[in-house]
């Protein structure tokens, strides 16, 4: 097994009073998916947030290729190939499509040129529609341009938060086909998904959140396999 | 004409001023009131880059945006970065920029005293040109140049350079840029610098155009900048030059055609209807936020 790319050790994030992450510990090997599930509310998100940078941790320690990065700023861990897809795809509406791409490329100064025509080979939707504001996208094209987006900055771990929500099954899909090509080139994927079947049956490796603790840890397989996890925290299989 | 003319040529001087004031207005959504201190002081700088330093009118110009750029960055940092992430932030934020302004405009009258200065004799070159029958001298068709080449720039700068989509960025959602990879805090202090340099030129401009500088001229603008900005549109860079054009122009034809004591009535009367007739301002949009 090689050294982990990512690892998070005794994390701990708060709202004022409120723990919202009380202890929460996972690694990610290069080149794997990792998904984190759990009910909303289980604090995925605040652990995404802080990884990336967003929040500062109120304890734990966090490292990327091997070095500390717990209190280091997002617009610093970009350029270092830590980039997040985050939650509600955060597109920028007013701007074009193309410049949201460009603003994937900010850390290098030129604005990708070269990744972004890559992204349009890849996203022939958004090639069309290179010069309309973001905002002209509908919900699932939002979130194909979120990820596009991203990529752009040439990712080596990507956090994806909630990339499937509120989006139609078929367009769901398309937006894990999407993950599985990413993982497949090699980069590694930390997903934060409520769709916590769907998310596992695409990870190897699984971790279950509920209070803002890792409850259940394991190879992704596993943990479906496993009747009580499934009935206890990921709920009833609905329809797919 | 004449009229007309003077009409631009002072009205591009509070297009200039106005557009650094919406500048930080529509990108970091905080009303700066230290820039009209920022335009005060420079020009009294201005006059001593002159007086003192002997330099041209022209040289001294661009010294002046620096100097401008060095006080936005002061004012960032002073008045605007301690509040930031306070709940009443917008609200700390004009106040500390009220105060910021008050120090500094005692500092101008601890160093310059209460009385009006002026450009030392001989600032000026004579160069007189007749344009349709008006007489137009050299400094007022390098005053229109100046600020609409700066007007000109900073629209480029802020629709096609990539400096100017960090800030539009920032503009519509900080956290997004973040995200990015955006320095949230520099690209808010490179905003306020850029503003309050633009601000400084204005004001050695104004300062240029009636060979003076008052302790008052920043309160004497102050107003006007907002009415432009607001008519123009709140953080619209075309609505601040077309807003600062309209108000120049109505200054000059009121004392023209009824007399001067009635110039802001008229001038802030036609403001009034216009905002009657379109609330959101002449190029504003009505923004959605997104919370």
């Amino acid at each position: 097994m090689s050294d982990p790319i990512l690892t998070v050790e005794d994390l701990r994030v708060t709202y004022g009073r409120v723990e919202a992450v009380r202890s929460v510990s996972f690694r990610a090997e290069p080149g794997s998916l990792v998904t984190l599930v759990g009910a909303n509310g289980a604090g995925k998100s605040s652990v995404i947030n802080a990884v990336s940078g967003l929040l500062r941790p109120a304890g734990g320690r966090i490292t990327f290729e091997g070095q500390d990065i717990t209190r280091t700023p997002a617009h610093k861990l970009v350029g270092r190939g830590l980039v997040q897809v985050p939650e509600g795809r955060q597109i920028l509406a007013t701007l074009t499509i193309e410049e949201n791409l460009q603003m994937g490329g900010w850390h290098s100064g030129n604005g990708g040129a070269g990744s972004i025509d890559a992204m349009y080979d890849r996203f022939p939707v958004l090639a069309e529609r290179r010069a309309l504001p973001a905002g002209a996208l509908s919900g699932g094209e939002q979130q194909m341009l979120a990820i596009a987006r991203a990529l752009v900055a040439g990712p080596k771990v990507m956090l994806m938060d909630e990339p499937s929500m509120g989006l139609a099954p078929k367009i769901v899909d398309e937006v894990f086909r999407v993950i599985e090509e990413i993982r497949a080139s090699g980069t590694t994927v930390v997903l934060v998904e409520q769709n916590a079947r769907r998310a596992l049956r695409a990870a190897d490796h699984g971790y279950v959140m509920a209070s803002g603790e890792v409850v259940h840890s394991g190879r992704a397989a596993d943990l479906l396999a496993d009747e009580r996890i499934v009935q206890a925290y990921l709920g009833v299989e609905s329809g797919s | 004409m004449q009229q007309l003319l003077n009409g631009i040529f002072i009205g591009s001087i509070y297009a200039l001023f106005a557009i650094g004031f919406t500048l930080v207005f529509g990108i970091l959504d905080r009303l700066n009131l230290a820039h009209p201190a920022v335009f005060a002081a420079s020009a009294f700088v201005g006059i001593e880059l002159v007086e003192r330093g002997g330099l041209s009118l022209w040289a001294a110009l661009p010294l002046v945006f620096v100097v401008g750029g060095v006080l936005g960055l002061l004012i960032e940092r002073l008045a605007f970065r301690p509040l930031k992430g306070r709940a009443d932030a917008h609200f700390a934020g004009l106040i500390s920029s009220i105060a910021l302004a008050g120090m500094l405009i005692a500092l101008l009258q601890w160093r310059y005293g209460p009385d009006t200065r002026r450009f030392p004799p001989g600032s000026f070159p004579d160069t007189r040109f007749e344009v349709f029958g008006a007489q137009v001298t050299l400094v007022q068709v390098v005053i229109l140049a100046v600020s609409l080449a700066l007007m000109v720039g900073l629209t480029y700068m802020v629709t096609r350079t990539r400096l100017g989509r960090g800030m539009r960025a920032v503009a519509e959602n900080p956290t997004a840029a973040r995200v990015l990879g955006v320095d949230v805090d520099r690209v808010t202090a490179v905003t306020f610098a850029i503003s309050s340099a633009l601000g400084a030129v204005a004001g050695v401009l104004f300062a240029i155009n009636v060979n003076t500088a008052q302790l008052g001229m920043g309160a004497a603008i102050e107003l006007k900048g907002l009415a432009v900005i607001i008519v123009g549109g709140m953080g619209s860079l075309p609505g601040a030059l077309i807003g600062g054009l309209l108000l120049g122009l109505a200054e000059v034809f009121a004392v023209q055609y009824i007399g001067s004591s009635w110039i802001d009535v008229i001038a802030f009367g036609l403001l009034f209807v216009i905002l009657l007739l379109r609330p959101q301002g002449l190029l504003g949009a009505r923004k959605v936020r997104e919370v």
